[in-house]
Protein backbone atom coordinates (compact mmCIF):
# COMPACT_ATOMS: atom_id res chain seq x y z
CA UNK A 1 0.00 0.00 0.00
CA UNK A 2 2.94 2.41 1.22
CA UNK A 3 4.49 1.59 -2.60
CA UNK A 4 1.60 2.88 -4.06
CA UNK A 5 0.73 6.14 -2.27
CA UNK A 6 4.82 6.93 -3.23
CA UNK A 7 4.34 6.29 -6.72
CA UNK A 8 1.40 8.77 -6.56
CA UNK A 9 3.12 10.89 -4.54
CA UNK A 10 5.98 10.95 -7.32
CA UNK A 11 4.05 11.18 -10.49
CA UNK A 12 2.17 14.24 -9.15
CA UNK A 13 5.65 15.81 -8.17
CA UNK A 14 6.72 15.07 -11.74
CA UNK A 15 3.47 16.68 -13.55
CA UNK A 16 4.00 20.03 -11.64
CA UNK A 17 7.39 20.13 -12.01
CA UNK A 18 6.64 19.78 -15.94
CA UNK A 19 3.97 22.42 -15.47
CA UNK A 20 6.25 24.79 -14.45
CA UNK A 21 9.43 24.51 -16.86
CA UNK A 22 6.52 24.95 -19.26
CA UNK A 23 5.53 28.31 -17.54
CA UNK A 24 8.02 30.10 -15.30
CA UNK A 25 8.97 33.05 -17.32
CA UNK A 26 12.92 32.53 -16.24
CA UNK A 27 15.82 30.11 -17.22
CA UNK A 28 16.40 29.78 -13.67
CA UNK A 29 13.04 29.61 -12.43
CA UNK A 30 12.14 27.10 -14.86
CA UNK A 31 15.71 25.59 -13.41
CA UNK A 32 14.28 25.43 -10.25
CA UNK A 33 11.22 23.67 -11.13
CA UNK A 34 13.39 21.12 -13.05
CA UNK A 35 15.68 20.41 -10.01
CA UNK A 36 12.30 19.94 -7.63
CA UNK A 37 10.94 17.37 -10.57
CA UNK A 38 14.06 15.48 -11.05
CA UNK A 39 15.25 14.93 -7.73
CA UNK A 40 12.24 14.42 -6.17
CA UNK A 41 9.70 12.50 -8.22
CA UNK A 42 12.49 10.57 -9.44
CA UNK A 43 13.82 9.85 -5.79
CA UNK A 44 10.05 8.60 -4.72
CA UNK A 45 9.32 6.53 -7.56
CA UNK A 46 12.64 4.19 -7.02
CA UNK A 47 11.74 4.17 -3.78
CA UNK A 48 8.46 3.00 -4.30
CA UNK A 49 9.86 0.67 -6.78
CA UNK A 50 12.46 -1.01 -4.21
CA UNK A 51 9.32 -1.74 -2.09
CA UNK A 52 7.33 -3.31 -4.13
CA UNK A 53 10.07 -5.43 -6.41
CA UNK A 54 9.57 -9.04 -5.12
CA UNK A 55 13.19 -10.04 -6.35
CA UNK A 56 16.50 -10.55 -4.31
CA UNK A 57 17.92 -7.98 -1.98
CA UNK A 58 20.70 -7.09 -4.58
CA UNK A 59 18.17 -5.98 -7.07
CA UNK A 60 16.66 -4.01 -4.51
CA UNK A 61 20.36 -2.27 -3.42
CA UNK A 62 20.28 -1.41 -6.69
CA UNK A 63 17.50 0.52 -6.94
CA UNK A 64 18.42 2.65 -3.90
CA UNK A 65 21.57 2.76 -5.64
CA UNK A 66 20.00 4.63 -8.66
CA UNK A 67 18.11 6.70 -6.11
CA UNK A 68 21.41 7.96 -4.36
CA UNK A 69 23.12 8.49 -7.50
CA UNK A 70 19.85 10.79 -8.78
CA UNK A 71 20.42 12.30 -5.79
CA UNK A 72 24.02 13.10 -6.00
CA UNK A 73 24.20 13.57 -9.58
CA UNK A 74 21.01 15.95 -10.40
CA UNK A 75 21.81 18.75 -8.50
CA UNK A 76 25.67 18.96 -9.44
CA UNK A 77 24.39 19.31 -13.00
CA UNK A 78 21.48 21.79 -12.26
CA UNK A 79 23.65 24.10 -9.97
CA UNK A 80 26.32 23.67 -13.19
CA UNK A 81 23.92 24.93 -15.76
CA UNK A 82 22.81 27.58 -13.32
CA UNK A 83 26.25 29.30 -13.56
CA UNK A 84 27.12 28.38 -16.99
CA UNK A 85 23.86 30.41 -17.80
CA UNK A 86 25.20 32.93 -15.83
CA UNK A 87 28.45 32.96 -17.44
CA UNK A 88 26.60 32.90 -20.84
CA UNK A 89 24.63 36.67 -20.32
CA UNK A 90 21.17 35.83 -19.68
CA UNK A 91 20.03 38.11 -16.78
CA UNK A 92 17.68 36.76 -14.44
CA UNK A 93 14.43 38.76 -14.43
CA UNK A 94 14.36 39.55 -10.35
CA UNK A 95 14.59 42.90 -8.36
CA UNK A 96 17.58 41.97 -6.08
CA UNK A 97 20.41 40.23 -8.26
CA UNK A 98 22.47 39.40 -5.28
CA UNK A 99 25.06 37.51 -7.38
CA UNK A 100 25.66 40.06 -9.53
CA UNK A 101 27.06 41.93 -6.01
CA UNK A 102 29.17 39.02 -5.32
CA UNK A 103 30.78 38.61 -8.77
CA UNK A 104 30.89 42.09 -10.29
CA UNK B 1 4.39 -18.54 -20.31
CA UNK B 2 2.24 -15.58 -19.05
CA UNK B 3 2.23 -12.36 -20.90
CA UNK B 4 2.91 -9.27 -19.54
CA UNK B 5 1.09 -6.33 -20.34
CA UNK B 6 2.47 -2.76 -19.38
CA UNK B 7 -0.93 -1.23 -17.99
CA UNK B 8 -1.91 -4.30 -16.07
CA UNK B 9 -0.04 -2.75 -12.82
CA UNK B 10 -0.07 1.06 -11.62
CA UNK B 11 3.62 1.48 -12.80
CA UNK B 12 3.59 0.67 -16.26
CA UNK B 13 0.78 3.78 -15.96
CA UNK B 14 3.40 5.73 -14.14
CA UNK B 15 5.66 5.23 -17.06
CA UNK B 16 2.70 6.16 -19.51
CA UNK B 17 2.45 9.68 -17.67
CA UNK B 18 5.86 9.87 -17.97
CA UNK B 19 5.90 9.00 -21.87
CA UNK B 20 3.48 12.02 -22.14
CA UNK B 21 5.22 14.72 -19.66
CA UNK B 22 7.95 14.08 -22.10
CA UNK B 23 6.73 14.59 -24.85
CA UNK B 24 5.22 17.89 -23.41
CA UNK B 25 8.60 19.04 -22.28
CA UNK B 26 9.97 19.28 -26.08
CA UNK B 27 8.45 21.87 -26.46
CA UNK B 28 10.42 23.44 -24.57
CA UNK B 29 13.69 21.40 -26.14
CA UNK B 30 12.51 22.83 -30.00
CA UNK B 31 11.28 26.79 -29.02
CA UNK B 32 13.72 27.29 -25.94
CA UNK B 33 13.98 30.81 -26.60
CA UNK B 34 18.06 30.59 -25.07
CA UNK B 35 20.54 27.62 -25.35
CA UNK B 36 19.98 27.26 -21.20
CA UNK B 37 16.34 26.54 -21.51
CA UNK B 38 16.67 23.42 -24.10
CA UNK B 39 19.25 22.45 -21.72
CA UNK B 40 17.18 22.27 -19.30
CA UNK B 41 14.42 20.55 -21.40
CA UNK B 42 17.14 17.87 -22.42
CA UNK B 43 18.33 17.06 -18.43
CA UNK B 44 14.86 16.61 -17.47
CA UNK B 45 13.95 14.41 -20.30
CA UNK B 46 16.92 12.21 -19.88
CA UNK B 47 15.90 11.83 -15.82
CA UNK B 48 12.28 10.86 -16.91
CA UNK B 49 13.78 8.08 -19.29
CA UNK B 50 16.04 6.59 -16.22
CA UNK B 51 13.41 6.06 -14.08
CA UNK B 52 10.97 4.76 -17.30
CA UNK B 53 14.11 2.31 -18.08
CA UNK B 54 13.60 1.16 -14.30
CA UNK B 55 10.30 0.54 -14.39
CA UNK B 56 10.36 -1.13 -17.36
CA UNK B 57 12.78 -3.91 -15.97
CA UNK B 58 10.51 -3.93 -13.01
CA UNK B 59 7.55 -4.77 -14.91
CA UNK B 60 9.27 -7.12 -17.28
CA UNK B 61 11.45 -8.73 -14.58
CA UNK B 62 14.33 -8.43 -16.74
CA UNK B 63 16.69 -6.27 -14.28
CA UNK B 64 19.36 -5.42 -16.87
CA UNK B 65 17.71 -2.11 -17.71
CA UNK B 66 18.77 -0.85 -13.99
CA UNK B 67 22.08 -1.34 -15.54
CA UNK B 68 21.03 0.80 -18.09
CA UNK B 69 19.68 3.04 -16.28
CA UNK B 70 22.50 3.67 -14.37
CA UNK B 71 24.83 4.44 -17.30
CA UNK B 72 22.03 6.54 -18.63
CA UNK B 73 22.69 8.43 -15.81
CA UNK B 74 26.02 8.75 -15.90
CA UNK B 75 25.94 9.81 -18.98
CA UNK B 76 23.34 12.69 -18.41
CA UNK B 77 25.29 13.62 -15.96
CA UNK B 78 29.03 14.03 -18.31
CA UNK B 79 27.23 15.50 -21.06
CA UNK B 80 24.99 17.90 -18.34
CA UNK B 81 28.69 19.29 -16.90
CA UNK B 82 30.29 19.30 -20.70
CA UNK B 83 27.49 21.50 -21.89
CA UNK B 84 27.93 23.74 -18.69
CA UNK B 85 31.36 24.58 -19.29
CA UNK B 86 30.52 24.91 -23.31
CA UNK B 87 28.13 27.78 -22.06
CA UNK B 88 30.33 29.45 -19.58
CA UNK B 89 33.34 29.72 -22.54
CA UNK B 90 30.48 30.82 -25.28
CA UNK B 91 29.74 34.47 -25.07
Amino acid sequence: MIEYLLLLLGESIMIFGTLGILRFPDVYTRLHAATKCDTGGAMNILIALAIASEASLLIKLKFLVLAFLIALINPMVSHAIARGAYKYGIKPKVVVDMYAWDNP
Amino acid sequence: MVEENLLVSPFGWGAVVLVITSLVLSYRVLFGPTLADRIVGINTITTKTVIILAIFGFIAKEYFFLDLAIVLLMVNAVGGLILAKYMEGAK
